[in-house]
């Protein structure tokens, strides 16, 4: 029998999925995770431990590049695939897992270290330079050639790596800064959105937020299109905004059990979201609802590990421009999920109602004005603001628990650009 | 009196410690299929045992200026060490090894994850897997200093370091009865040192998977390996310091520590998918001020009891 | 095999402390001087005396990991990672290093070391035990008192902020301004 065969059935069989969305491709992304779900597949939350980079959404030219290099950071065997509708995608997942089985073993493999997107020192480097085998590094792995880049002879700057600068921190003491980048790709990261911290220890000192250009041609955000279509003059039923809303913030919720690591919590919130965009009444989603409100939302655990991180007064969300549920809850995270919860909890009551929605009625991040811009432009203002002086493990937090929607943004890329 | 076993224990003590594992791996793969709506079979157990090929299959990771020696032997030492610290856990009647100092022996395995979970965070030269790395160290700064005094309560009581004979001293009157603060400690500790569930913090999702971010191949199947044979070697730990080792009606000595084991491990792996993770900032000040002290008086009950005997 | 375990790892302590001058990367200078106090923690165990061996080793490990994280702390410019030097004053240390060496192997040789009489002790943990927590228990309590007060003494002086930058000026206020919250919530 042969050897190599067998491991890659196993691969094949279940393999770890990096999925990552552009703007655009909620729709996708959702059909995507559901999927994966239900048939087992583990999501990849770095490309070192995938084995297939499946794209969700349609071709975004500015997020080329960040998709190569997670791309070329994939071990081998791998399989690449992207899926623009939701209904491509058990096509695609399939070809994938075929591809898998037949790859033809990691000798052959064209393979490139890269520096991980998001998690290197530096996304700078990595690109393009020559590889040569350094002579003063042990292979103890018995691995052959080791990762060395170029760029020995610079005494300033080893391996061609930037140094890093020096600052005072709050303490007043003299600390190196850590420049990481958070995204454009991370797992439960709004996609396509990059936060460059600057951090000592691990404390962030200094956040940019950027934005890729967007190549054209993204119709309304999913989450907020019964709005867009009842803006644009069509009958829609209040319901089906309240099916959106709630699912929207299911989505959110979701999002946020994750990055604090509660597995089980994540899971239902999803499976919540998945049954409210199928349609289900809201007799059979009450009771489910209604329990994974009181679990997380009376959870002394999750409030003694979230409180206190990211607290925005009403006042300053009002400043920001900011009219969603992140400005209500008028404090920090634990106030945010509660809101949501609240706001999950009131709309599966109203998933039946059949009187026309009204284009004013809070979206799923605020907004409500007819001609207003989306509301995550103002959710990435004031993201600056809290995460500067947070810890790294705060960071993450705040930024789910405010959520921004990378299809608004998508929207209004031109506005945030200009904004910052 | 515990016996040392014949040469071949040194194999079958690890093959025990990886079949416990195992189980852990399936059992916490049926909770995760009830949780995300699949069915729970056979086959749903069994899943996750795909990931053995799949990773020998996988090509190991390289990264530029990574420090590949140091890297390895982080990787290595934590299954490594959770098999050495499984050396002087008795099993029934038997340990491998029933060192005279067995308690401090399986401390300081433990305390060699540090070293290896550091190293595997520092190696790879990626931010993330570093970050990794010192979460792992600020965790253990917190969780070591009261699982010590969980482990001396025990080994307090019974008046020995020997695992064998806190076993022996627990006549009928399991520890976990009477020292309650201690073998909750205790188990929390464990699932610290198996950096899994509510202490996953240093592999946290926040920062990509952390110290496991950067590793792919065999690497990756030895860090993980390593957790879940950590986790078991924890739960088997429990027995003989707190639920009175191998004794038990009509069982043999052995069925009785391998029930007991399993039953600890059901608890923890259930606790796994039920909490959030434990932020490590937050966790070093609760540990420190509460913890500490809580553990500290819990020593001095066992302590009281002895000098008064 | 009773003279070859300790010759091993004597032979191995030595390795480590001489690779801590050969390396050129902290962590790795570090590890090599964890890997020489381990092998004199095996030493100690060899020689009869399990409890301290194996506390050896784990404190050594503790300490190591701990120095790292401080070096991290300081200096993040990805890490240690990049080659650099770690010899200060490499002639002196070489010169001082080399006659403590030659004095301590002198001493092997010179002192006049005293028969066995009796047997050893079953546990000697116990012996160690009696040695440090009998007479000399005020010791150790003293000792332990000062490192303390040492160690809190050097964070209150480096750290800027005080009581009043953390309270405020209103003495009975009890939470502290702190930038970011611990667990406890005071």
């Amino acid at each position: 029998m042969d050897l190599t065969a067998l491991p890659l059935r196993a691969a094949a069989a279940r393999p770890h999925v990096l999925l990552v969305s552009t703007p655009g491709g909620t729709a996708t992304r959702l059909a995507a995770e559901r999927q994966l779900r239900l048939q087992d597949l583990p999501r990849a939350r770095t490309p070192a431990e995938a084995d297939i980079l499946l794209v969700a959404g349609p071709e975004c030219r500015g997020l080329r590049p960040a998709i190569d290099r997670l791309w070329q950071s994939l071990p081998a065997p791998r399989s690449r695939a992207c899926a623009d509708t939701p209904g491509a995608l058990p096509e695609v997942l399939a070809r994938c897992r075929a591809e898998l089985a037949a790859s033809p073993g990691r000798q052959h493999a064209g393979h490139r270290h890269e520096n991980p997107v998001g998690g290197g020192p530096d996304a700078e480097f990595g690109d393009g330079r020559d590889e040569h085998d350094g002579d003063d590094e042990d292979s103890g792995g018995g691995h052959g050639g080791h990762g060395g880049h170029g760029g020995h002879g610079d005494s300033e700057s080893p391996w061609g790596l930037p140094m890093a600068g020096q600052g005072e921190d709050r303490d007043g003491l003299l600390l190196d800064q850590l420049h990481v980048p958070l995204g454009p790709f991370l797992a439960d990261w709004p996609d396509a959105l990059t936060a460059r911290l600057t951090l000592q220890g691990d404390v962030v000192q200094r956040l940019e937020v950027e934005w890729p250009p967007v190549g054209g041609g993204v119709g309304p955000p999913f989450w907020g299109e019964p709005w867009a279509r009842a803006i644009a003059g069509e009958r829609v039923d209040a319901g089906e905004g309240a099916r959106r809303r709630a699912a929207a913030h299911a989505d959110s919720l979701g999002r946020l059990l994750a990055v604090a690591g509660w597995t089980g919590a994540a899971t239902t919130a999803r499976r919540l979201r998945d049954d409210l965009l199928d349609g289900a009444s809201s007799a059979e989603l009450r009771p489910g609802v209604r329990r994974f409100a009181r679990r997380v939302g009376r959870s002394r655990t999750l409030h003694w590990l979230t409180r206190g991180a990211g607290v925005l007064t009403a006042g300053a969300a009002q400043d920001a421009g900011m009219t969603g549920p992140a400005a209500r809850a008028d404090g920090d995270v634990p106030a945010r999920y509660r809101t949501w919860l609240a706001a999950l909890v009131r709309d599966v009551d109203r998933l039946a109602d059949r009187s026309p929605l009204d284009p004013a009625e809070e979206g799923p991040r605020g907004g409500g004005a007819p001609d207003g811009p989306w509301p995550s432009a103002a959710l990435v203002r004031v993201l600056p603001g809290l995460l500067e002086g947070a810890e790294l493990a705060a960071a993450r937090l705040v930024v789910a628990s405010l959520d921004p929607d990378p299809d608004e943004l998508a929207a209004v890329s031109g506005e945030v650009g200009a904004g910052d | 009196m515990t016996e040392t076993a014949a040469w071949w224990s040194l194999l079958a003590a690890p093959a025990l410690l990886l079949a416990g594992a195992v189980l852990a791996v399936a059992g916490d793969a049926l909770l995760a299929a009830r949780d995300a709506g699949r069915p729970t079979t056979v086959r749903t157990a069994l899943r996750p045992l795909l990931e053995v090929p799949r990773l020998l299959a996988a090509q190991p990771r390289r990264l530029p200026a990574a420090d590949r020696l140091l890297w390895r032997l982080g990787v290595v030492s934590v299954p490594v060490a959770a098999v050495l610290s499984a050396l002087v856990i008795p099993f029934g009647g038997t340990a491998v090894a029933d060192l005279s100092v067995g308690v401090v022996w399986f401390n300081a395995m433990e305390v060699v994850t540090w070293g290896g979970l550091w190293l595997a965070g520092w190696g790879p030269n990626a931010a993330f897997s570093l970050i990794g790395g010192y979460r792992f160290v600020a965790q253990g700064l917190a969780y070591e200093l009261p699982l010590m005094f969980a482990l001396l309560s025990a080994a307090t009581a019974a008046e020995s370091l020997r695992v064998g004979d806190i076993a022996q001293a627990q006549h009928g009157l399991w520890f976990a009865v009477w020292m309650p603060v201690a073998f909750a400690v205790y188990l929390a500790g464990v699932l610290a040192f198996s950096f899994l569930g509510p202490f996953r913090h240093p592999a946290g999702e926040d920062i990509a998977a952390g110290v496991l971010g950067e590793t792919s191949g065999v690497d990756r199947l030895l860090l993980e390996a390593g957790r879940w044979l950590w986790l078991t070697s924890g739960a088997a730990m429990a027995v003989p310091l707190f639920l009175g080792g191998g004794s038990g009606p009509g069982l043999p000595g052995w069925a009785w520590s391998s029930l007991k084991t399993l039953a600890v491990l059901a608890v923890l792996v259930w606790v796994l998918r039920r909490m959030p993770v434990v932020r490590a900032d937050r966790y070093v000040e609760f540990a420190w001020v509460v913890l500490v002290p809580l553990t500290l008086v819990q020593v001095l009950v066992p302590a009281l009891l002895v000098l008064g005997r | 095999m009773e003279s070859v375990l300790p010759a091993v790892l004597g032979v191995l302590a030595l390795a480590g402390g001489v690779l801590v001058f050969r390396c050129d990367s902290m962590a790795r200078a570090t590890f090599a001087l964890l890997l020489s106090l381990c092998c004199v923690g095996g030493e100690v165990a060899l020689l009869g005396l399990p409890y301290l061996g194996v506390v050896t080793v784990l404190m050594m490990i503790m300490e190591m990991v701990v120095m790292a994280v401080f070096m991290i702390a300081y200096m993040m410019n990805p890490a240690g990672l990049m080659p650099m030097s770690m010899l200060h004053n490499k002639r002196g240390s070489l010169a001082l290093s080399a006659a403590v060496f030659a004095a301590l192997v002198a001493a092997v040789f010179l002192v006049p070391w005293p028969d066995r009489r009796g047997g050893p002790p079953p546990d000697t943990t116990v012996q160690v035990g009696r040695a440090l927590m009998g007479g000399q228990m005020l010791t150790m309590i003293v000792l332990g008192f000062v490192l303390l007060a040492t160690m809190v003494g050097a964070t209150v002086l480096a750290t800027r902020r005080g009581r009043y930058d953390r309270f405020g000026d209103a003495l009975d206020r009890r939470t502290p301004r702190d930038p970011v919250g611990g667990g406890v919530g005071r």
